[in-house]
């Protein structure tokens, strides 16, 4: 039995969901009815997604509709940070509810926003047709930008204003790209649909234009590259990260990032079959990888904003995929599996980061100190993730990272492997500075948090319990689903 | 004769960018722009086909009717709730712009001539042109200094790509078209409120002064 019907459903719930948020009576309400729909939505997509994992990949809609390992595996990462932040949601409005900050208004707003963005970064995750593919990337960009300024401070609008215009420009270079990369299938007599069709171009890979395609490869990695928070087009990044709501936040590190580099991704291995699999595509990465890890470097050591600091974290780890994916077989897998620890890892930060802004009153490091005492759930929360993202182990990302630098050591990359090592040591000495003084400086002022409740404290530390986990024992069934995924990027 | 108009069509697509590059007034700006937008609404209409198809003339309408009125229609609103009226001190002068274009239009041709990109339209200059209209809508973006002019950059650079496309996809299917257009209606909505919000909070939108967050 085909479940292909499934997927335009997957598109329609969330946007039926944010309709009916419009309609709800209370600000907390509507922040249930993100948390339940969300997780509605996770369930029904942990269910396809099975399904393609089990059997083969769903088609839908005379096939302009696909999900296949790799678009199943981006949607349960997807939805998984998607799950946590509308939780973590109903507690960080709650103190502003309170306040009278957040008001019904700002709430319908923001549950509109939210269910419109997930609907659209599902059709990206399963749009078999790369125009709609780039109709639901730029539609992300749109709909994200509202919720960077719910609270409408002039930090928010400027943050929201360079996330904007960076994006459009950046997504518009990328459909001049997708053009690019239809005109290269004209050699391959694929006309009307069919040139846009991701399925119907990886099978006329080798008859496709190696030169439109190769051009159109760099239009589209420097597009979708700007979403994705490559360095140098990262310049957004930090302002809208930090001036956004945490559970915003989280969302847009956690895979809206994810979502842009998906797109790049999809296109990799028409580019390598294309080209005869000389490694020109993931040359590409690798370079962007690297100046990614190396620009993030630079900017931790002299950070002091806290969700500003996560912000170039996230610059980082797209830069380490993004190398992993470039050096491909092992590292390739490795990276996939970082996509996942660095989004939940991140969503986790961003909630402690959050949390203990609101305690505090500000984001600057040099005034949260000795936050394990003051909040022992999020302050704990935010040292073992900050930990974890600089690679510390046994935490599962050092176990990616790990592997991506035996990779890149195998294939004989010297080069990067080196550069990889200089920019995450740049980092790990960067930030553990940071994190030192957040954890055991004294105190200036007195503060007192709020009493967390054990709901927080399972979202926490559930969160790090998993990826201690995964750091000392993958799963069978995980590791098939990351060799399924890295099968479909023509690795391993 | 369809030849001779998309080679109309087309050299003034570039010549109004390049009055864009002239002029200061954001009036102009927004009325050049909406002319630009009825000129890449007809140009499906004459590029190659000898009749249009009813998808053709469809799409065009769609075009002409956003690009042409319902786009310039938002940007003089929210014109008209600022108190900026001309683009002052741009980050590179006028004589430089103007200056600028042509390198652009240099560039383009030679680019062009180099890449060899296989053109669906009977018009040779289609391709060249179309970059030439991609180079200033970037270069609106980067060196002018209020928020209005930048989006207007971003039109402008849209229908560049929409020109280009056109010039090297032989059929891009409706609903793709309908849904990239109705991305970009609601990029220019969007920047619209937002341009709204930066007024009403800054007093200005003078994006050069947007600038505490850094590092």
């Amino acid at each position: 039995m085909n479940f292909g019907w499934l997927l335009p459903i997957l598109i329609l719930m969330p946007g039926l969901l944010g309709v009916a948020s419009l309609f709800v009576r209370s600000a907390q309400a509507v922040l249930r009815l993100c948390a339940i729909g969300t997780l509605g939505v996770a369930a029904l997509s942990g269910a396809v997604a099975l399904q393609t994992f089990r059997f083969v990949p769903l088609l839908a809609a005379g096939n302009w509709f696909m999900l296949d390992a790799l678009s199943a595996y981006h949607l349960l990462v997807m939805m998984i940070v998607f799950s946590l932040s509308a939780l973590y949601g109903i507690t960080y409005f709650r103190e502003e509810i309170a306040q009278g900050q957040f008001t019904i208004r700002h709430a319908r707003r923001y549950g509109g926003l939210w269910f419109g963005s997930m609907s659209a970064m599902v059709l990206v995750l399963v749009s078999n047709n790369l125009g709609i593919m780039w109709v639901g990337i730029e539609a992300t960009t749109l709909l994200t930008a509202f919720l960077i300024c719910i609270h409408r401070t002039s930090g928010a609008l400027e943050a929201m204003w360079k996330y904007l215009l960076m994006c459009s420009v950046g997504v518009a270079v990328a459909f001049m790209g997708t053009l690019l990369i239809a005109a290269s299938a004209q050699q391959a007599s694929l006309h009307g649909s069919d040139a846009l069709l991701w399925t119907a171009l990886r099978d006329a890979a080798h008859q496709l234009d190696p030169a439109l395609l190769k051009a159109g490869f760099i239009f589209l990695v420097i597009g979708y590259g700007t979403k994705a928070g490559l360095a140098p087009m990262h310049n957004w990044l930090p302002d809208a990260h930090s001036q956004a709501p945490s559970p915003v936040s989280a969302v847009f590190s956690g895979f809206l990032l994810n979502a842009a580099l998906y797109c790049i991704l999809r296109y990799l291995p028409l580019v390598e079959s294309a080209t005869g699999n000389t490694g020109w595509g993931r040359g590409i990465l690798v370079v962007f990888g690297i100046l990614s890890i190396l620009v993030a470097a630079g900017f931790i050591v002299a950070q002091h904003d806290v969700k500003r600091l996560l912000a170039y974290h996230s610059v980082e780890h797209l830069g380490i995929i993004a190398l992993g994916i470039g050096i491909g077989g092992y590292g390739a897998l490795a990276a996939l599996f970082h996509i996942f620890n660095h989004s939940l890892c991140k969503s986790v930060s961003f909630f402690c980061a959050g949390t203990l802004g609101q305690t505090y009153g500000t984001h600057d490091m040099r005034e949260m100190t000795h936050v394990i005492r003051v909040s022992p759930v999020w302050g704990s929360g935010l040292i073992v993730t900050l930990l974890a993202l600089i690679g510390v182990a046994p935490f599962a990302l050092f176990l990616s990272e790990f592997i991506i630098l035996k990779s890149a050591l195998n294939a004989g990359s010297y080069w990067a492997a080196s550069l990889f090592m200089v920019g995450v040591g740049v980092v790990f000495v960067g930030a553990l500075r940071h994190i030192i003084s957040m954890a055991w400086e004294p105190l200036q002022t007195h503060i007192k948090a709020r009493r967390p409740t054990i709901a927080e404290g399972m979202l926490v530390f559930g969160a790090l319990a998993t990826l201690l986990i995964l750091g000392l024992w993958l799963p069978r069934p995980f590791q098939a689903i990351l060799e399924q995924a890295t099968r479909v990027l023509g690795g391993i | 004769m369809m030849t001779l108009l998309q080679n109309t069509l087309l050299v003034a697509l570039v010549l109004t960018s390049f009055g864009m590059l002239v002029s200061g007034r954001l009036g102009v700006y927004i009325r050049i722009v909406a002319l630009q937008g009825v000129m890449v609404g007809l140009l499906p209409l004459v590029a190659g086909h000898a009749v249009p198809t009813l998808h053709l003339v469809f799409v065009a309408t769609a075009i002409i009717g956003l690009k042409g009125f319902v786009f310039p229609y938002l940007l003089s609103r929210a014109l008209r709730e600022s108190k900026t009226r001309r683009e002052m001190n741009p980050f590179v002068g006028h004589l430089s712009s103007v200056f600028f274009g042509i390198l652009a239009l240099l560039g383009s041709f030679w680019m062009d001539s180099r890449l060899s990109l296989q053109s669906h339209s009977s018009s040779e200059l289609a391709i060249p042109m179309a970059f030439t209209t991609i180079l200033i809508g970037l270069f609106l973006i980067v060196t002018r200094r209020t928020a209005l002019s930048q989006v207007i950059g971003f039109l402008v650079l849209e229908n560049g790509i929409y020109a280009f496309g056109l010039a090297i996809v032989y059929e891009v299917p409706v609903l793709l078209e309908l849904g990239v257009l109705m991305d970009v209606f609601v990029a220019v909505f969007v920047m619209g409120i937002a341009i709204y919000h930066i007024n009403r909070e800054f007093d200005h939108m003078d994006i050069d002064r947007l600038n505490t967050l850094r590092g």
